[in-house]
C-alpha cells in the first residue's frame, strides 16, 4: 500500500504504521494531490479506509447557493460541512485571510466498504489552527 | 536608494511566499484490514 500511495501525483512521502493502522501522507508543494485520489489507490491496494483527516490553508469561499468552501487551490475547493467552526469562518468568506485547519474528509459509513469518489469530498473542520 | 532596498527585501522574502499558499499541508488516515 506505501509505494501505491507513494506513486499518487502530488505525494512526497508516505508513513504507514502497523500497529495502530496509521498512515501519514506528506504532500509535496505542487498541489497536486488529491484526497480522494488516495482514497480510491488504498482501496484498489486492498485495505479499507476507516478515516481520513486533512491539515490544510487555504480561503474561504462562499458559492452561488451560499454554501462555504475551503479553497486550498484555484480549483480545488472543499465544501465545509456545517458546524459550530466552519460558521465562525463565514464573516472570512471571499476575504484574502488564508486559514490553516484541520478536519475530517472522510468516514466509513457502517455498512460501506468502497469509499464514493463520484462525490467532492466534504471538509467537518475540527479545529481552526491559523488565521492570517 | 529606497528602491535597492525594497528590491533586497523582496528578493529575501521571495522564499518565504510558498510556506503561507493554500496547500494540502498534512493527511492521515485510520485504516482497516491491513497486513
Amino acid at each position: 500500500m506505501k509505494q501505491h500511495l507513494g506513486r499518487q501525483s502530488g505525494v512526497q512521502s508516505v508513513e504507514v504504521s502497523l500497529i495502530d493502522g496509521k498512515v501519514d501522507v506528506a504532500p509535496k508543494e505542487d498541489g497536486q494531490i488529491d484526497p480522494a485520489q488516495l482514497l480510491k489507490a488504498t482501496y484498489d491496494s486492498g485495505v479499507t479506509t476507516a478515516e481520513m483527516d486533512m491539515t490544510a490553508s487555504g480561503k474561504i469561499v462562499k458559492d452561488s447557493s451560499g454554501n462555504l468552501a475551503l479553497q486550498v487551490a484555484p480549483n480545488r475547493p472543499f465544501p465545509l460541512v456545517g458546524n459550530d467552526l466552519s460558521k465562525g469562518l463565514e464573516s472570512l468568506a471571499d476575504t484574502p485571510t488564508t486559514v490553516t485547519v484541520r478536519g475530517q474528509l472522510y468516514k466509513k459509513g457502517a455498512d460501506k466498504k468502497k469509499p464514493d469518489t463520484s462525490v467532492p469530498l466534504k471538509l467537518l473542520i475540527v479545529e481552526v489552527q491559523k488565521k492570517e | 536608494m529606497n528602491s535597492k532596498r525594497i528590491a533586497l527585501l523582496l528578493l529575501l522574502t521571495c522564499p518565504l511566499a510558498p510556506v503561507s499558499q493554500a496547500q494540502i499541508k498534512h493527511i492521515e488516515m485510520r485504516v482497516e484490514g491491513m497486513t
